[in-house]
């Protein structure tokens, strides 16, 4: 008797970072198209949406909202850490489950939360280290003014000091605003070996547009001599780029057309974001399928039903074990350039050795 | 040296949890073993090896002095209070037993992070202090030897303040500080007063 189970999916598919949410989506609809079509499968998937529009406060009572007036207890959603931030206490509260595909600053583990995309020692920590011998160790950051342009550039300070380089400049652009100018004067007269983009949408675009600009009136800010180095850029975002990302080197645990995860999907994805979704709606299928009762566990139960001696998602951590993958934006797509076989999440950085994050995953170049 | 890390390494930290066992604890050995600590609890008290561990977890609602092994207030790690009841004499206690942070019960999803943290460094910050001021009161033990040095010194036909200046430049050779190097002055003259047979002998 095939089960029919409700999930709610918490995107907003207008404002700033609508690209992303669109592709999270993307990929958690299809997930759910393909475990109804499948006759294997003991259950279907009802999808219950709301759309906070990109307005902050919105996030929490429309979560609450799925929690509370339908049957749905998972939720497929949100893409930035503020908006993650603002739902966990109301998954508290009603004993909900947040899946979030996106990746992320770290220094969290809720009790509520599977996190289903890369954390800083499965994005910033090995591609700082790929890019270290190879270009330098002086660096320019910039963030959008949240959470995760702080933490992330709190993180890269402490690995770049650590790691002998500076930091030569630090500077933040409230999420939506354009206003580049000061932070390519400061790049141009400061001239560092790699600038670390961890601002999103327009004001990331329009950073790289300005910064191709400069490029073409000065060479060193190219890819051969000052990469932009990015977490969160993926191929959903390429289009609203055109040239302006040529050259510019990502991380992630997909990019596309890349083998290894999600796991048993014999097919592409247009992201890592919509990968990550559809990997998160995938496992959710599979652990609801171990018992009857699955509906009603709570997420660290479910998580112990898991069947696979060495499962995708840390029960202490609920973080994720992925490959990474550092690539290169080569004629409008990426261009895998290194590989590390699966890494364990460490959100906290607690087993992560600073200087070499790399020691224990192996690294192969990919020519 | 080693630059301090803006990232606080917690992982195989060694917490203990003195508290019955209850939900609560439950909830906390989560978010800290999340964060990569190793856990263990304890109840009703706990054994001098707890002095071994990174952090203590203690009871402020039913705690008492003899659960632990050192005396109040002079725990060698850092020690976070777990307070259900806010009543004022509950949080007295726990502030005399040296509380570096607290966690308010009940423990749900989040907290853990913030009070190791603060904890961890309110506890260096507090053992820095106490051996600084463990150092000042050393040296103002040492004032009358100072005065004694001065006055010896000044007896070859100084000033007192020449010989001042005097020692302070004994101390700077020597590398050690004016009380260290009162106490060889004196020790050498009074050895140069009385010593010299003794130590002719000797040789």
């Amino acid at each position: 008797m095939r089960r029919t189970v409700q999930i709610g999916l918490l995107f907003s598919r207008s404002g700033s970072y609508s690209l992303i949410s669109e592709a999270c989506r993307r990929g958690a609809l299809d997930a759910i198209g393909r475990v109804n079509a499948d006759p294997a499968r003991k259950i279907s998937f009802a999808p219950v949406e709301r759309d906070p529009g990109g307005n902050i406060d919105l996030y929490g009572p429309l979560c609450g909202e799925i929690l509370n007036t339908t049957s749905a207890t998972h939720v497929i959603g949100c893409v930035t850490s503020w908006s993650r931030k603002e739902v966990i206490p109301t998954l508290e509260r009603a004993g909900g489950t947040l899946w979030y595909a996106c990746p992320y600053e770290g220094f969290e583990a809720s009790d509520h939360v599977a996190y289903t995309h890369a954390c800083p020692n499965q994005h910033l920590l090995p591609l700082l280290h790929w890019v270290f011998p190879r270009f330098g160790r002086r660096g320019y950051l910039t963030g959008s003014n949240y959470i995760w342009g702080w933490e992330m550039n709190r993180v890269a300070r402490a690995v770049i000091a650590d790691a002998g380089g500076a930091v030569l400049g630090e500077r933040y652009l409230p999420i939506g605003d354009t206003d580049v100018g000061r932070m390519i004067d400061e790049i141009r007269q400061t001239r560092p070996d790699f600038v670390l983009n961890s601002m999103i949408g327009p004001s990331s675009y329009e950073f790289l547009r300005a910064f191709a600009d400069l490029g073409r009136a000065d060479p060193h800010f190219t890819a051969d001599t000052c990469p932009v180095l990015s977490c969160n850029l993926t191929e959903c975002e390429l289009d609203a780029l055109g040239d302006a990302a040529q050259g510019l080197i990502s991380v992630g645990p997909y990019f596309r057309g890349s083998p290894g995860w999600p796991d048993g999907a014999a097919r592409d994805f247009g992201s890592s974001f919509e990968a990550a979704a559809f990997a998160a709606v995938d496992t959710l299928a599979d652990l609801l399928e171990q018992s009857p009762a699955a509906e009603t566990a709570s997420l660290a139960e479910l998580l112990r039903l898991a069947p696979a001696d060495r499962p995708r998602i840390d029960p202490a951590t609920h973080h994720t074990r992925l490959p990474v993958l550092i690539a290169q934006v080569q004629d409008g797509a990426f261009r895998v350039i290194a590989r590390h076989a699966d890494v364990a999440a460490d959100p906290y950085l607690s087993h992560t050795d600073l200087h070499a994050p790399s020691r224990r995953a192996k690294l192969s170049v990919v020519t | 040296m080693r630059r301090r890390l803006a990232i606080p390494n917690l992982g195989g930290a060694q917490a203990i949890v003195l508290h019955r066992p209850h939900p609560t604890v439950q909830a906390l050995a989560r978010q800290l073993s999340a964060i990569g600590l190793r856990v263990s609890e304890h109840w009703p008290d706990l054994s001098p090896e707890a002095a071994r561990a990174d952090f203590v977890f203690f009871d402020a609602d039913m705690g008492h002095d003899a659960q632990f092994p050192w005396p109040p207030g002079r725990a060698p790690i850092p020690m976070i209070a777990l307070i259900g009841s806010e009543a004022p004499g509950r949080i007295e206690w726990a502030l005399g037993q040296g509380a570096d942070a607290q966690l308010i019960k009940p423990v749900g999803d989040s907290g853990a992070y913030s009070a190791l943290v603060i904890a961890r460094t309110a506890f260096e910050a507090r053992r820095a202090l106490a051996a600084e001021i463990a150092d000042l009161h050393r040296r103002l033990e040492d004032r009358q030897t100072v005065v004694q040095a001065v006055t010896l010194l000044a007896a070859r036909g100084t000033t007192e303040a020449q010989a001042y200046n005097q020692l302070r430049h004994l101390a700077m050779t020597w590398r050690e500080t004016i009380e260290q190097a009162a106490h060889r002055i004196v020790a050498r003259i009074a050895q140069d007063a009385g010593g010299e047979d003794e130590r002719s002998g000797r040789s």
